[in-house]
């Protein structure tokens, strides 16, 4: 007596024995989930080529699409031909992906939503595969059915990629660096941080819950618990990880957690891990005290004397933003021209106000008297870009209001000893950028305070040695903003 | 010649072409001798190669420095070394005026505010204090010296002041007084070259010619880096306070006086019209540039544009100098008078040239080394006459710049090289005629004010007897790393390659920008 099977063609063997192999996967996973336990480091170390095999199947999935559109072509039928070559090799990568990222998650002490989507889209990938490869062989009229289900693994392949992404890199992986202006056409708020969950009346609330979810979140967190270790409620804190708990209350000396935190940098014990950023140190201030007292949930916000506060750390730093070149030349080109022949006839009254800026900074004040206001209209096309005008000590008058007034991103504008008028500055009051007018040294009278006032940013307003007497009375909006 | 005689092929091959022959020939006579002889000099070239020039870098690309991000570029046009380039960032301070107390002011009778000191005036000096210590002066057991003059509160900020400074007093909310510098040098010139150039050695540009460097200068008809110095000497650490160093001397910063011609020589001589003088330039330049093809020695193109600028500030040097244009109300407000030469005159002028454009105004008043040796060095006389020279100017110079609206980019920085220490000089174990402190490296107190700068606060604080530091010390290179951010960059960024080091005014110890200071 003969098996059927015996006889099949190698197709039919195969495709019986890779469903076997799926059913066979998924029965692991299903009764072996990934829990948040380290293990062997045997089954890690082979765990790790996960992340070089996932991408085989990634790159045929994709394949298939486009050996089957050119394969349209009269001139390459034989393309089509290799898609039943590329489906068996896909099923195979995809099965040995998925085995490996099951040992992976299995021993690596992943747990959590991601991780379980991640795998189940990976098992389901295989299956998917086999499916479309089955369509396509058994179904001989293959024009509803097939493009459906490949286009079908084809989303899948993509969904169960980006889940792996934000796996290793982040839930924000993708966004993360989006431009401004694509976050905002996507709906996505840039560089909110997050909230506290908790009551803020209380320290818990207040101190504590922020630093766990800023620096713990993305793997002890809702979506993955490392260590079987939760960090985003009380609850689950006091509860601890797989070895226990993490915080003896009122030991801070003998809790895990702080201990973890204040290990050097380069211990592989420390936390977070050293690709991420570490606790400030008075966020460790916080999380000691807070333990200390007893680290209750319903301690008051303002419960313990001396505790730092999350807003200023105990040493301030300061951060050099990072200048990208390809990006400053592209918000510089819409203007480079005018501004570089500008440049050339007036040299230094011009430049940009930083190395990554676009914006514009003007200073005509070593030209002195030699400068006027024939020369200042020479800057119409650019006066937009102007954050920074110093005419002070020019020839300019009051001809030139209307330039000045088209200079709308000006955060400060020096006119002191120039001859410009009231009649001049009434004509500022759309600047609704400046934070600093200077008109030392003019002819402006009280009147033009009526200006001024219109000016929402406005903190300085020089007016020594003009017609407003020191004494002058002013409104209760430029109160402590006139510097004579 | 062993080697040789081993790599020799014993049997001749027939085929080779003569050519090839002739190759092979070649190579055996290369012996392992010839290879590290022509190596090092290889080597030696790629070094020198990796030197480069700042007036040949590559553009476009950007390099990258050690840190792996972007370098800076500073390469200007040969002919324009002084033009203008952006900062890093957008600085708060667009130039600065650096008032150097030469000689170290004492800190105990201005602004560090000791009272257990005054109590324990007289007594001897515990020996922890001398432990390990090295003086200038100072030996055996000297005694505790409380301020010599008076202290009170003052200003919104609350602030402890001495007497002495009835003028400044008034600007004390403008102010941020850092109680907490400290230096490694305990000798006048090394610690002026610490503070003006960050190395307490010679060679190494000054803070203004970095400066300069990184930003250019606004007025082209002006140097971008001007010293005037007062008090009837010149300070101990000499020129090298405002030289470029290894930057090219065209960044170096030059002496001016506020007394007759701004600059000596500057005017032409005598029968010499202005025009023969740019006829005799044009020539010179000519020559120069024909050099300057050939050998391509940035010297030269600094030799030219220091002899244009020369010419074209013999008209402008002269105005910006010319303090007789100040109305006699502004001299009186400075205490200045022009018929002599005084730190209220260069007051004056450091606004007059701030005004124009001038990048870093260096001032330096010599006298404040007061260890009680005369009278003119004590702190009971000279102490109290260099307290009246400079207060009223100093106060007189911050209320112009704060009513111009000029406080608000111009950095003004105020302070000595170290300070005094908490004990009365005992030289050669003597009891002196006059009042004095030895030099005290270990905490001295600046201020600043201005562009980028917190006013009204203090930072930093000494021990209760004023003698070391307790709290936020702030080391000179990380004034300057602040000064530098104040201005619009990190520290690390405007630098130079020399000597195969990315070298920078902070120097290679890590330095702190103090954030707490900025506003």
């Amino acid at each position: 007596m003969t098996f059927p099977v015996r006889q099949a063609p190698w197709r039919l063997r195969l495709g019986l024995l890779a469903l076997a192999l799926i059913l066979l996967l998924s029965t692991l996973l299903a009764l072996f989930p990934p829990d948040g336990v380290e293990r062997a480091s045997l089954a890690q170390f082979i765990g790790r080529f996960h992340l070089l095999t996932v991408h085989l199947p990634i790159a045929l999935v994709l394949l298939v699409p486009v050996l089957e559109w050119a394969g349209r072509n009269p001139r390459f039928p034989h393309l089509r031909e290799t898609v039943d070559f590329v489906w068996p090799l896909a099923i195979f990568s995809s099965l040995a992906a998925a085995t490996l990222g099951w040992c992976l998650a299995r021993s690596g002490a992943y747990s959590g939503r991601l991780v379980t989507q991640h795998m189940w889209g990976g098992a389901s990938l295989a299956a998917a595969c086999w499916l479309c490869w089955m369509l396509r062989g058994y179904f001989h009229d293959p024009r509803l059915a097939y493009p459906l289900a490949l286009a079908a693994t084809v989303a899948l392949v993509s969904w169960t990629g980006y889940r792996g992404g934000q796996l290793s890199q982040g839930e924000n992986h993708l966004t993360e660096y989006m431009p401004a202006g694509l976050k905002d056409l996507f709906g996505l708020s840039s560089g909110s941080t997050p909230l506290p969950r908790s009551n803020p009346a209380y320290f818990y609330g207040a101190h504590v819950e922020p630093i766990f979810i800023t620096h713990c979140d993305s793997c002890h967190g809702p979506d993955k618990q490392k260590g079987r270790l939760r960090l985003d409620t009380y609850e689950s804190l006091m509860r601890g990880g797989k070895h226990g708990p993490v915080i003896k209350a009122g030991n801070a000396k003998g809790s895990e957690l702080l201990r973890r935190v204040t290990l050097s940098r380069s211990d592989d014990d420390a936390m977070p891990p050293q690709a991420k950023s570490p606790l400030a140190p008075n966020e460790v201030k916080l999380l000691e005290l807070w333990i200390a007292a007893g680290a209750s949930s319903t301690l008051p916000a303002d419960g313990i004397k001396g505790a730092p506060t999350n807003e200023v750390p105990a040493v301030a730093e300061v951060t050099f933003p990072e200048i990208d070149p390809a990006t400053v030349t592209k918000l510089r080109a819409p203007l480079a021209q005018e501004v570089s022949q500008l440049q050339q006839r007036f040299p230094g009254l011009l430049d940009y106000e930083s190395r990554g800026s676009a914006f514009l900074t003007l200073d005509a004040s070593a030209l002195g008297p030699k400068f006027g206001d024939d020369d200042l209209a020479a800057l119409k096309p650019i006066s937009a870009q102007i954050v920074s005008a110093d005419l002070s000590r020019t020839a300019i008058t009051d001809r030139s209001a209307p330039l000045l007034a088209a200079m709308k991103h000006a955060r400060v504008l020096r006119l002191n000893e120039t001859r410009i008028t009231d009649a001049g500055v009434a004509s500022l009051g759309g600047l609704d950028q400046l934070e600093s007018l200077d008109l030392y040294g003019t002819a402006v009278t009280p009147a033009c305070l009526k200006t001024t006032e219109s000016l929402p940013k406005l903190r300085h307003l020089y007016a020594g040695a003009t017609k407003i007497p020191a004494d002058t009375p002013v409104s209760d909006i430029m109160k402590g903003k006139l510097v004579f | 010649m062993s080697d040789f005689a081993k790599t020799k092929d014993p049997s001749p091959v027939p085929a080779r072409t003569l050519h090839r022959e002739e190759r092979f020939a070649l190579l055996q006579a290369q012996t392992r001798r010839h290879f590290l002889r022509s190596f090092t000099a290889g080597v030696g070239s790629m070094f020198l190669g990796s030197l480069g020039s700042p007036f040949v870098s590559s553009v476009g690309a950007a390099e990258r420095g050690v840190d792996g991000t972007p370098k800076l570029e500073f390469a200007r046009d040969p002919s324009h070394p002084l033009s203008v380039l952006p900062p890093q960032f957008a600085g708060r301070a667009k130039r600065i005026i650096y008032l150097h107390m030469a000689g170290a002011p004492s800190q105990l009778e201005l602004f560090d505010y000791k009272p257990d000191l005054t109590r324990l005036d007289g007594q001897q000096c515990p020996a922890s204090f001398l432990a390990g210590k090295r003086f200038a002066f100072i030996s055996g057991v000297p005694k505790l010296l409380g301020a010599q003059y008076p202290f009170h509160q003052t200003g919104k900020s609350g602030q402890w002041i001495s007497d002495r400074l009835p003028h400044l007093e008034k600007h004390i909310d403008d102010l941020c007084l850092i109680k907490s510098m400290r230096t490694d040098q305990f000798n006048h010139a090394p610690a002026q070259l610490l503070v003006q150039t960050g190395n307490a050695r010679l060679g190494y540009p000054s803070m203004g010619s970095w400066v300069i460097y990184g930003l250019g200068t606004e007025n082209q008809n002006l140097p971008g880096f001007i010293v005037l110095v007062s008090g009837g000497n010149q300070p101990d650490g000499g020129k090298q306070l405002w030289g470029s160093g290894f930057l090219p001397s065209v960044y170096q910063g030059v002496q001016c006086r506020s007394h007759g011609e701004p600059v000596l020589y500057l005017e032409n001589p005598p029968d010499v019209s202005r025009q023969l003088r740019r006829r005799m330039l044009d020539a010179v330049d000519e020559i120069n540039r024909q050099a300057y093809a050939e050998f391509e020695n940035p010297e030269t193109v600094t030799r030219i544009a220091q002899y244009e600028m020369a010419f074209r500030m013999q008209m402008d040097a002269t105005d910006a100098m010319d303090i007789h244009k100040e109305s006699p109300a502004v001299l009186a407000a400075y205490g200045a008078n022009p018929a002599e030469s005084s730190f209220a005159n260069n007051c004056v002028v450091a606004r007059r040239l701030a005004e124009r454009g001038v990048r870093f105004i260096q001032l330096y008043h010599w006298g404040w080394d007061d260890h009680g040796t005369s009278a003119k060095d004590s702190l009971n006389i000279g102490f109290a006459d260099r307290c009246r020279e400079t207060d009223q100017p100093i106060a007189a110079l911050l209320t112009d710049l704060k009513q111009r609206g000029m406080l608000e980019d111009t950095l003004v920085v105020w302070g000595g090289e170290f300070g005094r220490t908490s004990m009365r000089e005992n030289r050669n174990g003597q009891v002196m005629q006059f009042i004095g402190r030895d030099h005290n490296p270990g905490a001295f107190t600046i201020w600043m004010a201005g562009g980028g700068i917190k006013p009204g606060i203090c930072y930093g604080e000494t021990d209760a007897m004023g003698y070391e530091i307790v709290k936020d010390p702030v080391e000179v290179r990380d004034l300057h790393a602040t000064i530098l951010y104040a201005l619009g960059f990190d520290h690390h960024k405007l630098n130079y390659s020399f000597q195969g080091l990315e070298q920078k005014l902070t120097s290679v110890k890590p330095a702190r920008v103090v954030a707490e200071v900025l506003a």
